[in-house]
């Protein structure tokens, strides 16, 4: 026991060093797929029928396809188009488009769950359609989806692990790369698999906490 | 600006030939309506009779299928044929108060009556925050500024949906049973607002299940079933001496409630 | 692309049964993890809880190297496709547990009482009452479910079974037409996942149809 301690110890480094990179490829997917997903959910309700029609099918193609396809697809599809991507830069393109498609679904959910009477207040009001928006449905929708948000990022942080396949240095890469030198497969993937739950977990609780704050807030 | 000069005689509301249908449903079944500067009309009518339907026509919450609707001076036709800005010019003129309040709830009391002013009228936000104010003291409420509504009362709540509708300064006010929802002596405070309105000779149409409002505080009741309007006249003669039997059944009924 | 597809076509019948095959280990599987979650017993509860979060908080693929790499590096020598069934299948029945237990919340109380005034044992009771609503209930959940496993099932490629991402994977480096090919990997998942939808609203109709009769 206290020799795997001791190793784990040894290469906590470099697998935190995985793991933070990551942590980087989520948080930069977020950041831009959950825009790209919120003019989604705008889009897909607009007057156009082709913007309508078009939305739908970005969302299903990016919903229907694989993590690892769209991954596969940035890695090693597009350079066959003349375009190269470093494997961080492929990673951070393919999940955003995940995301994207992801939580234009929570965020439409989140819209469509704010009252009509809210709407029809500020209608009367004489607010216009952009305001409207701004000020009164937005706020109260993303607030409905932040849970879910939440939920899917810690999605997207799990995803990260499927650019293994298009050689990212992240957590699961540095493990399996431990495993190969070392032979010691089973503890570094047990070390990585705790690193990824010390994450998750807490963020899971935190979603759970603060959807019933939300429930709590809506009912009163 | 001539139109709407307090001088014109002009009926500031005129519904003219007014129908609405959802699907093959007919509602509104052709309201002639005109209503002058300083008037209250109550309109008082079985559920289901179209009256909400009849106000949301008004404002335009509703297009309508035919005929045409004009609050002053903005004329807008059936089926949504005109424009968000002649929507929005039309609904600057006019009030609007909720049977469910449709208070913003992730705004405080004093921003939610100061958002449309900011965004609608162009006002700053301190010009905003003091007219506010002073209609919160107006219904009684200053003190709840900095509330969210969730803490409020549903009568201070309705009568902070009656100060937010009057920040814009509208030439008419509608209610849609702005009391139903309410316990009765909650109802209380919010008719007290109200009466305090019509002294002040705002423009009124409310449509009502509170009998002593529409006899004593309106000049005028309307009283629609099946999406007509099947009697209306002077308060006193309609509550007292209505013409017709349907008007005399629906008016009996309520009173034995 | 007639002949990409062609190719990467064999790797559908793969796909199709590891996805259904995680679903029915999951499905079975999830049974004896629910009713443990759902134990009076506070022990046995808390430790089905544990294990269910855990099981949750670790990416799929990570499941996958733990089984293969992990004990597969002297412990317990699986094949690819075992240890994808296995990982996939623990996975999937967590899932199905915190599905059945939302299910078995949504049942009314009515219906315990019922069964109970009836004089039926405990566990005639679960098969022939509660049972068969659970399964009503929870079948809109465990379709859509389904959909996600199938697109799931892809990280299988990477320890090596032979299904359509892995067909994928290898004509690409055979070919160097990456671009054509992922983007026909792309299609064929979201074309198996159509009739799945179908299929499943289906049922549920008719199920619904025959409860109403
Ligand atoms: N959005 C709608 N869609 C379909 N039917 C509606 C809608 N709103 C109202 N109605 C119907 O129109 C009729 C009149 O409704 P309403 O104007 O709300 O009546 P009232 O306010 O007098 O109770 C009712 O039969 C109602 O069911
Ligand atoms: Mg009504």
């Amino acid at each position: 026991m206290s020799e795997i301690l001791g190793l784990w110890l040894e290469w906590l480094p470099r697998l935190l060093g995985g793991l933070w990179l990551g942590c980087k490829v989520a948080g930069l997917s977020l950041i831009l797929g959950i825009p790209l997903g919120l003019v989604l959910a705008l889009t897909v309700q607009a007057k156009s029928t082709v913007l309508r029609a078009a939305t739908l099918v970005v969302v299903e193609i990016g919903r229907g396809t694989p993590a690892l396809v769209l991954l596969q697809l940035a890695y090693f599809g597009l350079p066959s188009a003349g375009l190269t991507l470093s494997a961080m830069a492929a990673s951070v393109l393919a999940l955003a488009v995940c995301a994207a498609a992801y939580t234009s679904e929570i965020i439409r959910g989140g819209l469509e769950a704010v009252a009509a009477g809210q709407k029809e207040a500020a209608d009367a009001l004489g607010m216009s359609r952009l305001d409207k928006l701004r000020f009164i449905v937005l706020p109260q929708g993303l607030a409905v989806a932040l849970p879910p948000l939440l939920g899917f990022s810690i999605t997207i942080l799990q995803g990260t692990s499927l650019c293994f396949a298009i050689t990212l240095p992240e957590l699961i890469s540095q493990a399996y790369a431990i495993g190969a030198s070392t032979f010691r497969y089973l503890p570094a993937l047990v070390l990585a698999s705790l690193l990824y739950a010390a994450i998750c977990i807490p963020a899971s609780m935190l979603v759970g906490v603060l959807e019933r704050r939300l429930g709590a807030h809506h009912r009163a | 600006m001539n139109e709407t000069s307090a001088t014109d005689i002009r009926p500031l509301v005129l519904v003219e030939g007014l129908r609405k249908s959802f699907g093959s449903h007919e509602v509104l079944k052709g309201i002639d309506l005109s209503v002058q500067r300083g008037e209250i009309v109550a309109i008082i009518g079985p559920s289901g009779s179209g009256k909400s339907t009849l106000l949301r026509c008004v404002n335009q919450l509703e297009t309508h299928t035919a005929g045409t609707v004009t609050v002053a001076g903005v004329t807008i036709g059936p089926d949504s044929a005109s424009h968000d800005r002649e929507l929005q010019k039309l609904r600057r003129n006019v009030g609007m108060v909720f049977q469910s309040f449709n208070l913003f709830p992730h705004l405080n009391v004093l921003r939610n009556v100061s958002i449309a002013q900011q965004r609608v009228l162009g006002r700053s936000q301190a010009e905003a925050d003091e007219r506010s104010m002073q209609l919160l003291t107006r219904v009684g409420l200053a003190d709840k500024a900095k509330q969210y509504p969730a803490r409020c009362s549903g009568g201070q709540q309705q009568r902070i949906a009656i100060a937010r509708a009057l920040a814009l300064d509208p030439q008419i006010m509608l209610f849609d049973e702005p009391t139903s929802a309410l316990d009765p002596e909650l109802g209380l405070e919010v008719l007290a607002v109200m009466r305090e309105l019509a002294e002040g000779g705002m423009t009124m149409i409310v449509v009502t299940h509170e009998m002593h409002f529409a006899e004593d505080v309106s000049n005028r009741v309307l009283i629609m079933a099946d999406g007509e309007i099947i009697e209306q006249g002077p308060s006193r003669e309609v509550m007292q001496k209505p013409q017709t039997e349907r008007a005399r059944q629906f008016l009996s009924a309520v009173r034995d409630r | 692309m007639l002949d990409i597809l062609g190719n990467l076509v064999t790797g559908v019948p793969m796909t199709l049964f590891l996805t259904f095959g995680a679903l029915l280990v999951g499905v079975i599987l999830g049974i004896p993890i629910c009713m443990a979650r759902r134990s009076h017993h506070p022990v046995l509860s808390n430790l089905a809880a544990a294990v269910i979060v855990a099981i949750r908080s670790i990416p799929p693929l990570v499941w996958l190297f733990l089984i293969y790499f992990g004990l597969g590096s002297g412990i317990l020598r699986l094949s690819p496709l075992v240890a994808a069934l296995g990982g996939l299948g623990l996975i999937t029945a967590v899932n199905m547990a915190e599905i059945y237990r939302g299910s078995l919340a949504a049942i009314h109380a009515g219906q315990w009482e019922a069964s109970q005034a009836l004089g039926l044992p405990r566990w005639s009771r679960l098969v022939e009452i509660i049972g068969p609503q659970v399964a009503r209930i929870s079948l809109p959940a465990v379709a859509t479910y389904a959909i996600g496993l199938l697109k799931d099932t892809a990280v299988a490629s990477i320890i090596g079974v032979p299904e359509l991402a892995f067909k994928g994977t290898y004509l690409s480096q055979q070919t160097f037409k990456g671009l054509e090919i992922f983007a026909a990997v792309g299609f064929l998942y979201i074309a198996m996942s159509l009739p799945i939808a179908w299929v499943s609203r289906l049922v549920d109709a008719r199920i619904r149809q025959r409860v109403a009769q």
